[in-house]
């Protein structure tokens, strides 16, 4: 059972835990140690992911400690024993480690009495409420009432404290203050764990309450954990609070498609007459894994299932008669689509998006292959045939990085761009690890990285080639020379292991692709690849755009042409004619087809329209930034007209002679495997398979790590990169000088809440969505007469619009800052107006 | 703009002076006195400021004036009277002295007398037992113990900051 701890650790300590001989390391917690042994020392205030504050008092057990003779040392044995010596008061196990001999007792009468005494007081002003409390059910003081409570109250029920019930800590986050005990899970998660201390306590004693004082309340990306965490039901979610009760609930399998992290999340779903007698999702919870997500979740994937409606939901087949679509069969539309696609041929192309499953994108890329057409990726983001060249080594897990060890962040906000991998980077900086970023402004992960270069927006391939050394003639020369570039590349380049994090921030398709091709350079002159915790990750801004790579697609810099010349498009997953010059081009395609869960713009100008499934509804993988590879389960039934993508296109298939597996996801990854060499040790069996992990959280217990799921489905499987040795050459430097002459330049960030359909369809995110923004630098807004918070116009791309105007001191300036997908469609830098109003 | 840090910037860049420049967040206690020599309490606007200052989040700074009981968040009168009303000194007749002095002066433990001049509070220890009943007076120039006191004692005292404040 201690194999999960002993890795860390050398030294081993025997001891005793309720008659339990056992061996932990050294400095491992009582309750930690006795956790490990199967022994639930119960805690409150205790978490496994944070440090011990010893406050709430629960864990009391007895202490003993082998006696020692004052003058020899020597252990004083009695009846062939050590006499044991216990100390006069009961100690608190979560801040006491073990040590060699040491016996703990937690089951005499005199610790009961002590945790009794502990539920009494924190029973005195609990409005015990559990009928109609969202924890119930899943609530340690409950568990812990039952087990070690009195049956009654010696407390004055008339001094009971009444305090407000239906406190709003923003837009998220319900606060409770009757039930809360006070154990501070909470505001030391936002302190500790995700360094956004805005929440705090107040008043102290009785009085003491949670307040947040941030604008908007509880202003974090993380609120939801700090539900997951809280021991009591003080803190609940806006989503799910008086939504079901736990006992109710299913817990289906899934992973997140938010972003590329791909973290491990577990549907909580019920059949309820509210919703029509229909299956539905309540919840989404962390399920634990400790190689992606741990036990944690941003707001924006847990709550983003809200944004899945019934009723704007794809239902039917459609298709063009005039000027309208009408509704036909599976039969009509898919010989339509067939026959079409012959005609076109090798002038076909398919355009995915990034939130595909593997599946999907493998056989529409064998549709696409059989024709001849081109499988085109929708994404302003480059570099996937890298990563699957110098990728993460196989066995990588960022939380084994500390000491010795570099972290290279370039161009990416990463908090926005993939909330977890910020936090295991911090992390990683907190063991040690030399986090050095590499960006044109200043972000949250400024706080923790020991170098900070500041570039300017276009110099991202530059400094990373200056790090690497590069030849003459090949880099900027400033740059190599900064005396922080230089200590940068020193750190980095004598690393043990390092790993590089490019992100998206102020690049387009050209720009992206030229860094990431600079990151491969840099690993592969330093010597960072081919092993675990080295290597190269595409912080990709859609779930599963790695593996539409491995899969074959590729985006274009020449999408609007390929769209306009093509006879025949193939659009799934993605609604390209929301931007303007793209909707410009299909209308010139002969035949479009979209395929897709909801009416999109795209669809609506298509010639045949074919409804999809939700992930939610079906099985498939998704490949992450570190390229591992993830099941994900069926959690509600989808609506019974519609299929799932590989399905659509094995039907298709077999219309143009092309046998493609259908009746199953994992049988489609079986031929997947076969054809893609990176997948061919992969199939559905084992990347369900779980190991040990720690820490223990999740089961029938007296509540230790939160109401996290344990992972019993599958911890996914981390492939390797395709050549771990091969040495990468770089070529071509064509620096991408940005034009001067631009009186303001607008480049493309991301914002994780921004106004794509996720956020703008949920109900829960919505309250959280900024209105249209742009970010200046202070000075250029002084010159401009513009104060922050002001609206002002800008024009970008011969598209004028009012938006909001925010400062930051740290860009430079004549730089403006466009986030995508909120309100202003941008995806390369370039020139921007901007007026006062 | 940063109303306080304008109103008050030498105080305030003398008082950070003091500290490492990474460590500012540690000048919140001075930073706050700053704040309530103004009106006696630290306003909402206030602890963003300060925040803003120190570069710490404004809950934070919204804990520590909830912690300390020599910090308000509300306006009080001019003088605060804070009564230790701990186990010792309810022996020795706090508790009762606390209500007759109320009474005498017409307001709830809380409250601020209308012409703004007396505040009364019920506090923690004081560290002043012995002297009980006591308490300790906030005015804007400072911290003051009243010790072995009757409520015809302050009710006297509280007389001359009445003939004070008329002159």
């Amino acid at each position: 059972m201690t194999e999960v701890l002993e890795e860390k650790t050398t030294k081993l300590v025997n001891l005793t835990i309720d008659n339990l001989e056992i061996t932990a390391p050294e400095g491992t917690l009582i309750v930690d140690a006795a956790k490990l042994a199967g022994i639930d020392i119960p805690v409150f205030c205790y978490h496994p992911k944070m440090e011990p504050v010893g406050m709430c008092r629960m864990c009391l057990v007895d202490v003993g400690m082998p006696m020692r003779d004052r003058d020899t040392g020597e252990t004083i044995m009695e009846k062939g024993k050590p006499k044991i010596q216990f100390g006069r008061e009961l100690q608190t196990g979560c801040t006491v480690s073990v040590s060699e001999g040491m016996v703990v007792v937690g089951y005499t009468e005199k610790v009961k009495k002590g945790r009794q005494d502990i539920l009494e007081f924190l029973l005195s002003s609990h409005p015990l409420d559990c009928p109609i409390c969202d924890k119930g059910g899943e609530c340690p003081l409950q568990n812990l009432t039952i087990g070690y409570g009195s049956g009654e109250s010696r407390f004055d029920l008339e001094e009971k404290q009444h305090l407000a019930k239906h406190v709003p800590l923003g837009d998220l986050i319900w606060l409770d203050r009757e039930r809360c005990i006070q154990c501070a899970r909470c505001t030391r998660f936002q302190d500790e764990i995700v360094d956004q201390p805005v929440i705090g306590f107040q008043n102290r004693g009785r009085k003491l309450q949670i307040v947040t004082f941030s604008e908007p309340g509880f202003d974090s990306y993380w609120s939801g954990n700090t539900s997951d965490i809280c021991p009591v039901g003080a803190l609940t979610t806006a989503d799910f609070r008086f939504g079901a009760r736990p006992w109710e609930m299913q817990a289906s399998a899934s992973v997140c498609n938010q972003c590329s992290v791909n973290c491990n999340i577990t549907f909580n779903t019920r059949r309820e007459a509210k919703s029509g007698g229909d299956l539905v999702i309540k919840r989404a919870m962390p399920r634990q894994n400790e190689e992606v997500n741990e036990v944690w979740l941003c707001d924006k994937g847990r709550f983003a299932y809200t944004s899945v409606k019934k009723d704007d939901r794809l239902t039917q087949p459609l298709i063009r008669e005039g000027e309208t679509l009408v509704e036909t069969t599976w039969e009509k539309a898919l010989d339509l689509v067939a026959e079409k696609a012959k005609e076109a041929g090798k002038e076909m192309v398919s355009l995915v998006g990034g939130r595909l499953s593997n599946e999907d994108y493998f056989n529409i890329n064998q549709l696409t292959a059989h024709l001849g057409g081109k499988s085109l990726l929708n994404s302003e983001m480059a570099g996937g045939d890298l990563v699957s060249q110098v990728g993460l080594g196989t066995g990588s897990n960022i939380a084994d990085m500390g000491q010795g060890d570099a972290i290279l962040i370039v161009a990416s906000d990463l908090e926005e761009e993939a909330p977890l991998f910020w936090l295991r980077v911090k992390q990683a900086a907190e063991r040690g690890a030399e986090v050095i970023i590499a960006n044109a402004r200043e972000t949250r992960a400024d706080r923790f990285a020991k170098y900070k270069i500041r570039i300017a927006f276009g110099q991202e391939t530059a400094v990373i080639l200056s790090m690497a050394g590069a030849k003459e003639g090949i880099a900027v020369e400033f740059l190599a020379d900064d005396a922080k570039v230089k200590a940068a590349a020193k750190v980095f380049s004598e690393a043990n292991n390092a790993v590089i994090y490019y992100g998206s921030d102020g690049l387009g398709l050209s720009g992206s692709e030229e860094l990431s091709k600079a990151c491969a350079f840099l690993l592969s002159e330093t010597k960072h690849t081919g092993r675990p915790n080295n290597g190269l990750v595409a912080v990709w801004n859609k779930a599963n755009l790695q593996g539409a790579w491995d899969m074959g697609f590729r985006p274009s810099e020449t999408l609007a042409a390929d769209l306009k010349n093509a006879k025949f498009a193939y659009v799934v997953g993605n609604d390209p004619a929301s931007k303007d010059i793209l909707e410009k081009s299909l209308k010139d395609t002969d035949f479009v087809v979209v395929q897709d869960v909801r009416l999109s713009e795209t669809a609506e100008i298509a010639d045949v329209v074919l409804p999809a499934q939700v992930y939610t509804e079906r099985e498939g993988t998704y490949t992450s930034a570190e390229r591992r590879v993830q099941r994900f389960y069926p959690a509600v039934p989808a609506p019974e007209m519609t299929k799932p993508d590989y399905k659509i296109t094995a039907k298709i298939a077999k219309r143009l002679d092309l046998s493609l597996e259908k009746i199953a996801a994992s049988l489609v990854f079986l031929d997947l495997a076969e054809k893609v060499a990176d997948y061919a040790e992969l199939d559905y069996v084992r990347l369900a398979e779980v190991t040990e992990q720690w820490p223990i959280i999740g089961r029938d217990d007296l509540f230790y790590g939160g109401t996290s799921y344990q992972n019993t489905q599958g911890l996914g499987k981390q492939i390797s990169p395709a050549i771990e040795t091969e040495t990468i050459k770089y070529e071509a430097f064509v620096p991408s000088v940005l034009s001067k002459k631009d009186e303001f330049l607008a480049v493309p960030v991301t914002t994780l809440y921004d106004r794509g359909s996720t956020m703008l369809s949920s109900e829960v995110l919505q309250p959280r969505i900024a209105d249209p923004y742009v970010i200046l630098n202070t000075a250029d807004a002084e010159k401009l007469g513009v104060e922050a918070g002001v609206q002002i116009s800008v024009k970008l791309n011969g598209k004028t619009a009012n938006v909001t105007a925010k400062l930051d001191d740290s860009l430079a300036k004549g730089i403006v800052l466009v986030p995508r997908s909120m309100g202003i469609p941008i995806s390369d830098p370039g020139s921007i107006t901007i007026k006062a109003k | 703009m940063n109303a306080l840090l304008e109103k008050h910037t030498k105080d305030i860049e003398d008082i950070l002076k003091k500290y490492p420049e990474d460590q500012k967040r540690s000048a919140v206690m001075p930073l706050l006195y700053v704040a309530m020599r103004e009106n006696g309490f630290v306003s909402k606007q206030d602890m963003y400021d300060i925040a803003e200052i120190i570069k710490v989040s404004a809950t934070q700074v919204a804990s520590i004036v909830g912690f300390y009981t020599l910090y308000h968040d509300k306006e009080g009168g001019k003088h605060r009277v804070q009564v230790c009303n701990d186990l010792p000194c309810a022996l020795r007749g706090s508790g009762e002295y606390l209500e007759k002095l109320c009474e005498n002066i017409g307001i709830k433990v809380g409250e601020t007398t209308e012409d703004g001049l007396v505040s009364v509070e019920s506090v923690m220890c004081l560290a002043g037992c012995d002297k009980a009943p006591m308490f300790q007076e906030q005015n804007p120039d400072g911290v003051f113990y009243h010790e072995d006191q009757t409520v015809e004692s302050t009710l006297e005292l509280i007389e001359q900051w009445r003939k004070q404040e008329a002159k």
